[in-house]
């Protein structure tokens, strides 16, 4: 797919705002469900260590009652002491759990029984035995389970042991400081012990799992694991020096609470690795502590099973979503592309294209009937523009004819008078655009007069030209019949003015030069003042009084002015194109650029000025439109001694 | 070529010559306690075959609960024992014929520990305390130091475990630096909560672990028992610079001989036992560290005629 189709755009966007919400809802969903579940699991680990530690004591507080009832009996003197063998023997044949039962006395308690006196009761080999523990190898007072309750004056729980020969049987003695009354006085008499298997405890607290392997242990008062599912570390390993082995101080931190009798639900990482959670509690009759432990990724495994389903399912939908839309899109962009084709072949002139089928009453329909709207609006506009174009092209191919006729009125052959020494002339006319209503002309009157004029009519185009022909017809008929400028004048103007409805005029210049005196003689009608450059360099503007121009006043008496031309005087004529000629800033050339560009130059032929004018006004309109014609004309008086 | 071929042979003969004329002679070790890296030199120095290179098949017997070392070598089922000066010196003072053939340390671990709780900081504070003691029979120092001080405590005989204290059965125990006092901080009390009093600040760092024979046994295997004392020193060299490899011995051994064991106390033991010991191989009795034990005995047994330095200590090297 082209990344710059309208569908492209649409998918992408589509698709951000979707897996974007995607996104946004399964987090929300994520976060409240690990939270949720964090929290069940927290309450279902307690919920297991406290129903696992209900269980130990509703094993345990049975068991404890045995010795504390024999030892209450004994202190009452129901038993004598040689009975005592054989209360011990019922004790442990009516009670599976015992092991083995003992009242151990203090030293010489009875004088007839020595240093120690201990009547045992066990079970081995299905059987009961009874004997007497106690020698200087078996120095009972000593060991912990007699020392620690006979100086605490307290019950005593012992650290767990394997039975010595006993089938390897983890084993805990609880022994209880039985008292005698002698001599109306209460005195410490011994310990009455039972010894019980820990198989039961154990097995339960090993039953229990939590999540894939999550587990429960017991440790002992000293931190030492009674039950754990690494069998090495059973009776080996305690809490704080796993806590040291593993650089893990979070391990002794819990023991000590647990020290403490403390209950807590925590985490902790697993050597630096796996976060774990742990929920340890006390055992109130043995002190032990049991605890329940899972890792936390298995306690969102099931969570992150789910979102990876439903991950997968977000992305199959998403790209289904694609396809659809990719579908959607393209049947209802298709259209635009045929109208794209039809709009290229409709801007190649082919009008009558065929628009595609639109059978949805929607902008697409709207669409088209634009179109068709359009193809036929063309179709008229283009015939129109045809017509139009024709008829322009007509009347600018007559205008051309006509600008064509005018410049073929006016002198073109440079110089003009190869005989007559006396003058020499040289003109140029550039016409704008549009056909213009500059003249000027020059001619012989009679041997001695040269006649030269220059003039523009006012306005433009065809009506300019006509009068202009007019004018330029008129001047040569009358100029053979008057012999001054003046005169020729006054009668040019009159004919110019009858019937003048539309009051065009033209400004005009005319001068008549006799050659053989060089006497200028010359009349002014509106037209910007020729420059006057003389031989020695000098250059004027010629004195002209006022006038006004041909054609406006048919009465108007024009005046005849007249100078003495050395030989080398010049005399430069031009109409307003030359003086208003604009550049793109719209300044025009003017009257003193035209003044200094022609003393500069004064010394050049009549033909060189006329080039160095064009020169420099092409060079001050720098190729902006001529908006009117540029006429100059140039004469030098070359005196009578060229005759010679 | 026909120099090698000779050369071949006679190795080859003499190789069963030697053989027979080297019958490894037989002596049974016995550590005066269980399995424990204590005695690591001694594994060390059997694994690494460091006896039988010294010509000795050594059998390491270790006591057990009704059986002790000394009982071993009086039956004559041991023929070397490792014990405390103060023990060996003890037991030659109640006429048993044994001599000290090599002084392995010249250090004493021993020091009371009483909890911060029992608010007990200097020896003054021992007054009216309980403390306890091990009946094991190396009592005597501990004793001579509270009896020099004049300090009025009540003796409570232990076992072995430091459970009584634990529970505040008792104010104060003695314990081996190497051995119980790291077994309280492993049963979860910190070493910024307990007080501790070294024996050896007291002007009591007394020898502790040395190796014994009965004078017959010297009489008769004189060089065996050099080779032995030879050999066990190059065991604790070794296992100085290998730590790693003699705890994992240790460990097996205490697995064997169904002994509760973990590595946290082992290397504890290891490390503190290995800077007791330290210099390892100076064996040598000095007479001054042999006159403060007996002086401490011939309190106990005033009756009883002194017990010679020469007499006592025979060294094999």
């Amino acid at each position: 797919m082209k990344r710059n189709t309208l569908s492209f755009r649409i998918i992408i966007n589509v698709l951000l705002i979707t897996a974007s919400l995607f996104v946004l809802i399964l987090s929300v969903y994520y976060i409240y469900a690990r939270k949720t579940i964090s929290e069940a699991s927290k309450v279902y680990a307690i919920q297991l260590a406290e129903n696992m530690e209900a269980r130990i004591e509703q094993e345990l507080q049975p068991l404890e009652k045995l010795p504390q009832m024999l030892s209450a009996t004994i202190e009452m003197g129901f038993f004598h002491e040689d009975s005592l063998v054989q209360v011990l023997q019922t004790i442990v044949q009516n009670n599976p759990s015992v092991y083995g039962a003992s009242m151990a006395f203090e030293p010489y308690f009875f004088d007839h029984k020595g240093l120690y006196f201990m009547p045992y009761a066990y079970r081995a080999s299905d059987s009961i035995f009874t004997t007497y523990l106690g020698s200087n190898t078996y120095e009972y007072f000593y060991m912990d389970w007699y020392q620690i309750p006979a100086m605490l004056r307290k019950p005593y729980w012992s650290e767990p042991y394997y039975d010595e020969g006993g089938g390897n049987i983890l084993m805990a003695t609880y022994a209880v400081p039985v008292y005698s009354r002698r001599d109306n006085k209460r005195v410490f008499s011994g310990i009455t012990t039972i010894d019980i298997s820990l198989d039961k405890l154990t097995d339960l607290v090993s039953s229990i799992s939590i999540f894939e392997t999550g587990y429960a242990f017991m440790i002992t008062r000293n931190g030492v694991a009674v039950t754990h599912p690494d069998k090495s570390m059973i009776m080996n390993k305690s809490i704080f020096s796993n806590a040291e082995d593993w650089g893990m101080p979070v391990l002794r931190q819990i023991g000590r609470e647990l020290l403490r009798g403390e209950s807590n639900f925590r985490s902790y990482n697993l050597r630096g690795k796996e976060k774990r959670w742990i929920y340890y509690t006390n055992l109130n009759s043995t002190r032990w502590s049991i605890a329940v432990v899972y890792p936390e990724h298995e306690m969102y495994a099931s969570l992150t099973k789910m979102n990876r389903l439903v991950m997968l399912l977000i992305f199959a939908g998403l790209l289904f979503l694609v396809l659809l839309i990719t579908k959607i899109v393209n049947r209802l962009a298709s259209p635009l592309v045929k109208f794209a084709e039809a709009a290229r072949l409709i801007a190649k002139g082919n009008f009558e294209t065929p628009l595609p089928e639109v059978k949805t009453k929607d902008e697409m329909l709207e669409l088209r009937q634009a179109f068709m709207q359009m193809q036929v609006q063309l179709t008229q506009y283009i015939e129109n523009l045809k017509q139009t174009t024709a008829d322009k092209e007509k009347i600018e191919s007559e205008l051309r004819i006509a600008s064509e006729i005018q410049l073929s009125m006016i002198p073109h052959s440079f110089p003009p008078f190869p005989d007559l020494p006396q003058v020499d002339l040289f003109a140029s006319l550039k016409s704008a655009k549009e056909v213009g209503g500059d003249l000027y002309d020059f001619f012989l009157i009679d041997n001695d007069k040269f006649c030269f004029a220059i003039g523009d009519v006012s306005g433009k185009g065809v009506p300019a030209s006509l009068f202009m022909a007019v004018t330029r017809t008129l001047l040569r008929s009358i100029a053979d019949k008057y012999n001054t400028p003046d005169d020729i004048m006054k009668v040019l103007n009159k004919s110019l003015a009858i019937n003048n409805d539309s009051c065009m005029f033209v400004t005009f210049f005319l001068g008549i030069l006799h050659l053989k005196t060089g006497e200028l003689f010359y009349t002014n009608a509106g037209h910007n003042p020729p420059l006057y450059i003389g031989g020695n360099g000098q250059t004027k503007f010629m004195e002209m009084g006022t006038s006004i121009p041909l054609g406006l006043n048919e009465e108007y008496a024009y005046t005849c002015l007249n100078t003495q031309m050395q030989q080398g005087d010049k005399i430069f004529a031009y109409t307003d194109g030359v003086s208003e000629a604009e550049n793109a800033s719209l300044e025009l050339f003017g009257e003193k650029r035209l003044y200094d560009c022609i003393a500069k130059h004064h010394n050049a032929n009549t033909r060189e000025i006329i080039g160095i004018m064009n020169n420099e006004i092409e060079q001050h309109v720098d190729g902006y439109m001529q908006s009117d014609d540029i006429t100059m004309l140039t004469v030098v008086y070359n005196g009578q001694k060229r005759e010679n | 070529m026909k120099t090698i071929k000779y050369f071949l042979v006679l190795a080859f003969v003499s190789s069963f010559y030697f053989g027979v004329q080297a019958q490894p002679q037989k002596l049974v070790f016995s550590p005066h306690w269980m399995p424990q890296a204590q005695f690591a030199g001694y594994y060390v120095a059997e694994e690494m075959g460091f006896y039988k290179d010294a010509g000795l098949d050594v059998e390491i017997l270790h006591p057990s609960a009704s059986v002790n070392a000394m009982q071993f070598l009086q039956s004559g089922q041991a023929d070397i024992i490792s014990l405390f000066l103060v023990s060996g010196l003890d037991n030659r003072f109640n006429g048993v014929d044994l001599v000290n053939i090599a002084q392995f340390s010249h250090n004493s671990a021993l020091m009371f520990v009483a909890k911060k709780t029992s608010n007990i900081n200097s020896l003054k504070d021992f007054n009216g305390k309980k403390i306890g003691i091990w009946r094991s029979g190396f009592e005597e120092i501990p004793k001579a130091l509270i009896n020099e001080h004049q300090l009025d405590v009540s003796w409570v005989p232990i076992l072995s475990t430091v459970n009584l204290f634990l529970l505040d059965g008792i104010d104060i125990m003695t314990v081996m630096w190497y051995n119980e006092y790291n077994q309280i901080y492993l049963s979860g009390l910190n070493e910024d909560e307990l007080s501790t009093f070294f024996l050896s600040d007291y002007g009591y760092n007394t020898p502790e672990d040395g190796l014994y024979v009965l004078q017959n046994t010297l009489n008769e295997k004189k060089d065996a028992l050099q080779a032995f004392v030879e050999a066990s020193i190059k065991g604790w060299q070794y296992a100085e610079k290998n730590r790693d490899f003699t705890l994992d011995i240790v460990i097996e051994r205490m697995r064997q001989a169904n002994v509760p064991s973990n590595k946290a106390h082992q290397q504890w033991m290891l490390d503190k036992v290995l800077e007791l010991l330290n210099p390892i191989g100076e064996t040598a009795l000095e007479n001054e560290e042999f006159d403060q034990v007996h002086s401490v005995l011939k309190n106990q047994y005033p009756e009883k005629p002194d017990v010679l330095f020469e007499d006592f200590f025979r060294p094999v090297r």
